[in-house]
């Protein structure tokens, strides 16, 4: 009995080490004072299938995975939006997740495309928002806060160029993950990240 | 010629191979195959085969490697009553794209397709084999020449 107690609290204290570990923080970081301040992402304001304003605020308190797709691209985003989606199921009952993709051809994908692209693939707009905008913040805001690719290059075929990164945000506009969204076992590793900072 | 059929199916697995590797072990055992019916086996095999890899290609990205399609997105392949019946539109939209409303399975979907005009009437005869003998599907070979009429067909 005594030795299964010792077992049982090593195990325990095992269990608190995996648990603590947290994920790391993405970008740069400088000290101001006694404080360390982190990269986080700028203020955005986009506009989702609903014709609803989405900002910064939109995310307070919430966790979020953003990404960068266009509704016409047939080669890395409908895998993104399959692999998203399953995402997408997981979360589905968790109040502090949501999910936010870019449009990277705002021209061609209005909100009434989003809206009906958002309606077939079947999910709620309140839990994943699909937002269009100024073409040239949207590219800015990929480079610049979420070190993600996003372009227009008439030599690609579908005349875009993108990276396929899910970005895992944390309550504080944080970068906590980059996953590669065309790769089943690399969005698994996200959707257990996702518990790890909802439980630390 | 037993264990390469069971190579096969290992190698890509799917009832229709597990199907297609009986019905030629039952062929070559029971009735004793004559070279054609082995030739056009070999055929079949190869169309199969080398369909598979355009199929992923060129298509799996959105209808997805099980043929499952996405919500009313893109709409499955491995079960459907639009392949079933109109044939010679399937083998028009690989090559030229879609526009429009479709239904399949009385679920409407309504997303542009672009088509891939590059296909050679052999490589569209290639997915179309692969897609017509996998998941519900048992059409057998769909030979070049099927094909290319098919493709007259097609509006401009």
């Amino acid at each position: 009995m005594k030795y299964f107690l010792v077992m049982a609290f090593g195990l325990s204290l095992f269990g608190c080490t995996i648990k603590e570990k947290p994920l790391p923080i993405f970008g740069e970081r400088n000290v101001v004072g006694t404080d360390t301040v982190y990269h986080s992402i700028a203020h955005f304001e986009f506009v989702d299938q609903d014709s609803s304003v989405v900002t910064n605020e939109t995310f307070k308190d919430k966790i979020y995975i953003a990404d960068f797709f266009f509704t016409s691209c047939r080669t890395i985003c409908p895998i993104m939006k399959t692999q998203m989606k399953r995402v997408y199921d997981t979360i589905q009952n968790k109040q502090d997740v949501l999910l936010l993709s870019h449009s990277i051809d705002p021209e061609y994908d209005t909100v009434a495309l989003l809206h009906d692209f958002a309606e077939r693939l079947g999910v709620e707009s309140k839990k994943w928002h699909f937002v269009t905008g100024e073409k040239d913040s949207i590219y800015k805001i990929a480079q610049t806060s979420y070190f993600a690719t996003a372009m227009e290059d008439k030599t690609e075929p579908d005349g875009f160029i993108h990276s396929g990164a899910f970005l895992l945000i944390d309550k504080y506009g944080r970068i906590r993950g980059k996953y590669d969204g065309t790769k089943e076992e690399d969005v698994n590793r996200l959707i257990g990240d996702i518990e790890r900072l909802r439980s630390n | 010629m037993l264990v390469l059929k069971i190579g096969l199916r290992l190698q890509v697995p799917g009832s229709n191979l597990l199907a297609l590797s009986l019905w030629l072990a039952a062929c070559s055992l029971l009735f004793n195959c004559t070279t054609q019916d082995h030739k056009q086996a070999t055929k079949f095999e190869q169309y199969y085969v080398q369909g598979q890899v355009l199929y992923l290609t060129h298509c799996s990205n959105c209808h997805q490697k099980q043929g499952a399609g996405l919500g009313l997105l893109y709409p499955p392949l491995n079960k459907s009553d639009f392949m079933d019946t109109r044939f010679e539109e399937v083998i028009c939209l690989i090559k030229n794209g879609r526009q429009g409303e479709l239904f399949v399975n009385g679920k409407q979907y309504n997303k542009p397709m672009k088509g891939v005009p590059s296909l050679t009437e052999l490589e569209i005869a290639e997915i179309s084999t692969y897609i017509y003998n996998t998941w519900d599907h048992h059409r057998g070979i769909v030979e070049v020449k099927v094909v290319a009429s098919a493709l007259a067909t097609c509006p401009d």
